[in-house]
């Protein structure tokens, strides 16, 4: 693999380029796009969490005052979201688009209503009567294991979507040699990604060009415009999906939703445009959730304190319906992937599952089931550590994987990191935290708790590794095709959507360093997919790694043939000029150059210029998929807590990170994601929760109830690099856009844990919860 | 339907309106100021902050009917189409936005914030620039890069003894 040679730009800290026209407000959201005679669709949904449904009238409607169109699952025939996995262990299962003969969960789309004014659509709807049959309600992990209560799907054994194994190594050996056997049961909460822009669709069809345009605020335009194919029926070629600028994504718009496939089909039905904006209630009930894990992990450890073997048995509450393109099985599958994690053991058996319930659908949210993985592994590591009567550190530094590359358990490769490096570096920057942290021991009212997570990321896994899970997604490579103008102008059509993470920056860093200009003078255009080659999206921390390893190569085409077209005006060798400041020089003497831009010229305009056999045009495009197994990015968090005893009320003083995702494109932006990331993994530790009450009624629909993090309660994150570059993508990078939010849960649980000398099971640990765990220093 | 004169960024429009239409609504529909931006529409998460009077309000909880004869400005009119006020060039430098969603409403809830600490040439301390942006909900940034960009237009202010940059 090439490296980028002599960067000037990679590496930097550029200023982005996008931020004049999201701060001058000149910015255009999903809900800024209108178009001429557009109508507006309002959502009827269910109202309860599991019902047959009788009926629906809609005679009401003739009464509004105003003309409207309502439609059902009866209009739309057998459409629906198929999001199967091909394992003899998954009961298959369909999301209709509308809800069809039964409703699942509170917030599903029953009907929908359309007027010409989104004030009127939302009047409609609430005009629109759902007569139905209440069923009883599986609302619990453990209620989907009780063969009483129905199946959520006609034909279903029970309501045990999925159940699978991975394993390695001989666990009954390690069980036989340990002397201590730690078992424990560890639970995170129900959260989600909770984007400030909510989503939202406008769909348009040209009769004239027989052309369907959709925009929806999603981070994956293409997988949108191939689910729509599928199930529309509709030519890819004459699809047009675009996603404007984007308010977050998180994951929670890496999915497809019935919305994307309903407001399309309404707008050809119709023949005139059709818009839908989500709203902050239906977006909390309705848009994915995620997490909600329950995982009872058995360690075997040797007298020693090395860790022998683990058993793991891992439940996700996967509410309803499985999800377009992970499915159901996603998220318990990447527990059972990833909870071997940076320790050198070689024994393991995980048994997996994903069950059905009757509360809105599970799906991928920023760290897709790590942030709990890591959360179960290090609280048990502090566990094993506290039975042994050992460091926690110096525990995990006993267990570290120090030789590379590390094939685990399960055969995975790790490629080299910095795991004991780290630990290492954070054992020094808390050394005065832990030591007030000792001292505080004897007092019964004011604790100081440090606590620290250690943990892996698989990033940037290549197509092997969603052929090996049979997942809808089916591969996972970033597509770019750089051009360069008549000017000297370069424009990079990226796969990828940028929706906060700097792309239209660092992708014009990368082109510019291969292309020796400067990144203002790169263009990076996403989003649409009329312009942009096919790719998966921006999720599974891939841009820096693909995104950016598809830029450089492409670029690297393209310069080459403009050293080649350099070459033969300087009389030179290609391989003597270089390319940058605007020049193709010579190596040996910068005062012989030519003029990038004249050169592009040459290649576009006058290519009589040109070396003899040569062709005209300057573009070049590259596919970049990930290496089989990923590339292994590496971390360790910590929290400082302090807690008053008598209230219960918790401090978050301090977190510091240590990471290494290798090459950093531009160190500003590489901070901005950890840090917000980080911010993330706090609001899952401490405050963020979907509460349902046991009919499965949503209690937590407003951030009056859903609690997201705000500035005084979070402190300044603390930020230190490690690089070790990766030999697996072009450019040396790792992914990092998702590792910040891994791993402040576990921190800090273990930071409580450690303040109160309490087990701490599960999270968020709000101020209830600590509270009841402080419970026993109060003396109550 | 109301007839209502608002002075919108410095242009004054009558036009009429149903009572019931958010001040919100109004401002990006009627007055395509698309940097309003409506992030919960029940007051909790600052995104639809602008000005009225001079004042921080939220646009999501405001009828326009209230608004009558008021002034009211958005983003639109602090910077210019450049983004050159100091709060937004600090942004910009700090790295206090990555999509940008929330951002026009923190400019707009922490432009007199800024403004009141300059007047008296006074740097504050992290608790109070994050106090005085409680009211917001950033999901991005973490709140760090805006605390940092709120300093630096502070600072930057009592340095250059202006309100612009």
């Amino acid at each position: 693999m090439t490296r980028a040679e002599n960067p000037r730009h990679i590496g930097a800290r550029v200023l982005r380029f996008e931020d004049v026209r999201l701060l001058s407000g000149a910015a255009r959201y999903l809900d800024d796009i209108t178009r001429p005679n557009m109508l507006h669709m309002s959502m009827v949904r269910a109202q309860v969490a599991h019902a047959t449904i009788l009926g629906i009238d809609s005679s009401a409607l003739a009464d509004a005052g105003f003309p409207t169109q309502v439609f059902t699952a009866d209009d739309l025939g057998s459409l629906s979201i198929k999001a199967h996995q091909d394992y003899p262990q998954m009961q298959y299962s369909e999301q209709p688009i509308l809800a069809s003969g039964k409703m699942r969960f509170v917030g599903e789309p029953v009907a929908a209503v359309l007027a010409d004014d989104p004030y009127k659509a939302e009047d409609a709807s609430e005009l629109v009567f759902v007569d139905y049959d209440p069923l009883p309600v599986v609302g619990t992990m453990d209620q989907a294991r009780d063969a009483s209560l129905p199946t959520l799907f006609d034909g279903w054994k029970s309501n045990v979507i999925v159940e699978r194994e991975m394993k390695g190594g001989d666990l009954d050996k390690a069980r036989a040699e340990a002397a201590h056997i730690i078992r424990r049961t560890y639970s995170t909460q129900r959260q989600a990604g909770v984007p400030m822009e909510g989503r939202g669709v406008v769909a348009e069809y040209n009769p004239a060009d027989r052309v369907l345009t959709v925009w929806s605020s999603t981070q994956f335009p293409h997988i949108v415009r191939t689910c729509l194919s599928e199930v529309l029926n509709w030519p890819e070629s004459r699809l047009r999906v675009i996603a404007p600028d984007v308010g977050g994504g998180f994951g929670v718009k890496g999915q497809v939703y019935p919305e994307e496939i309903l407001v399309p089909w309404l707008a050809v039905k119709t023949g005139r445009p059709v818009k839908w904006v989500e709203d902050r209630r239906e977006h909390l009930m309705a848009s994915i959730h995620a997490r909600d894990h329950r995982h009872v992990l058995e360690a075997y450890v040797s007298a020693e304190g090395r860790l022998l073997g683990l058993k793991a048995d891992v439940t996700v509450d996967n509410g309803a319906y499985s999800t377009y393109p992970f499915t159901s099985a996603g998220e318990p599958g990447m527990v059972g992937k990833v909870l071997p994690g940076p320790y050198d053991f070689q024994a393991y058996h995980a048994v997996y599952r994903a069950v059905a319930t009757n509360k809105c659908s599970i799906g991928t949210y920023r760290g897709v089931a790590r942030p709990s993985a890591v959360f179960s592994q290090e609280r048990l590591m502090d566990d094993i550590a506290e039975e042994l009567g050992l460091d926690p550190i110096e525990f995990r530094l006993k267990n570290i994987i120090r030789e590379f590359p590390y094939k685990n358990v399960l055969g995975f490769s790790y490629d080299k990191g910095s795991y004991a490096e780290s630990l290492e570096k954070m054992r020094e920057l808390l050394a005065a935290d832990r030591t007030e942290a000792e001292a505080s021991k004897v007092s019964t009212t004011r604790r100081v708790g440090v606590g620290i997570a250690c943990f892996i990321e698989q990033t940037a896994h290549g197509t092997p590794d969603f052929i090996r899970r049979r997942v809808p997604i089916e591969t996972g490579y970033i597509a770019a095709r750089v051009e360069m103008e008549p000017d000297g102008q370069a424009i990079v059509d990226l796969g990828m959507q940028n929706h906060g993470q700097g792309l239209e920056t660092t992708m014009a860093q990368v082109a510019a360093d291969a292309l020796g200009i400067d990144p203002k003078d790169v263009f990076v255009r996403h989003g649409d997919t009329l312009m942009t080659p096919y790719s998966v999206g921006t999720w599974g921390s891939r841009g820096a790694a693909l995104g950016g390893g598809a830029v450089h190569t492409a670029a690297t085409q393209l310069a080459d043939k403009l050293r080649a077209i350099a070459a033969h005006l300087l009389q030179a060798k290609a391989e003597d000029i270089v390319l940058g400041g605007g020049k193709a020089s010579l190596k040996a003497d910068a005062g012989r150059f030519v003029e990038i831009r004249k050169l592009a010229r040459i290649a576009l305009r006058n290519a009589d210029q040109m070396p003899e056999g040569m062709t005209p045009g300057l573009e070049a495009s590259f596919s970049q998929d990930g290496p089989a197994d990923g590339t292994y990015s590496n971390a360790v968090h910590a929290a400082v807590v302090e807690i008053d005893v008598p209230t219960g009320k918790m401090k978050l003083r301090r977190f510091v990170v240590v990471e290494d995702c290798g090459v950093v494109l531009n160190p500003m932006i590489a901070d901005g994601q950890v840090r917000g990331g980080v911010v993330q993994g706090i609001g899952s530790a401490m405050l963020e929760h979907f509460v349902y009450d046991a009919e499965c009624q949503p209690l937590t629909t407003s951030f009056a109830d859903y609690l997201m993090p705000q500035a005084p309660e979070i402190p300044n994150i603390e930020v230190h690099h490690i690089v070790t570059p990766t030999s697996l993508t072009p450019l040396g990078a790792k992914g990092m856009g998702e590792g910040g939010a891994i791993g402040p849960a576990a921190a800090i649980a273990n930071a409580v844990a450690d303040a109160l000398d309490v087990q701490v099971t599960s999270t968020p640990l709000n101020g209830n919860a600590v509270w009841r765990l402080s419970a026993a220093l109060r003396g109550e | 339907m109301t007839d209502i004169t608002l002075e919108v960024n410095g242009t004054e429009k009558s036009l009429a309106v149903e009572p019931r239409r958010l001040l919100a609504d109004v401002l990006r529909h009627e007055f395509g100021l698309s940097g309003v931006h409506i992030g919960c529409a029940h007051g909790a998460c600052g995104c639809c902050t602008v000005h009225i009077d001079g004042v921080p309000k939220l646009s999501c909880l405001t009828f326009a009917v209230q608004c009558e004869g008021k002034a009211i400005a958005t983003v639109e009119s602090v910077g210019g189409p450049n983004a050159e006020h100091a709060l937004q060039q600090a942004f910009k430098s700090e790295h206090g936005l990555q999509c940008g969603y929330c951002t026009p409403g923190f400019v707009m809830a922490l432009i007199p914030f800024v403004e009141a600490m300059t007047s008296q040439r006074r740097m504050p301390e992290d608790d109070e620039i994050r106090e005085a942006m409680s009211g917001n909900i950033c999901r991005c940034t973490g709140y760090h890069g805006i605390v940092a960009a709120v300093r630096k237009a502070i600072g930057d202010q009592i340095a250059g003894g202006s309100n612009r940059s």
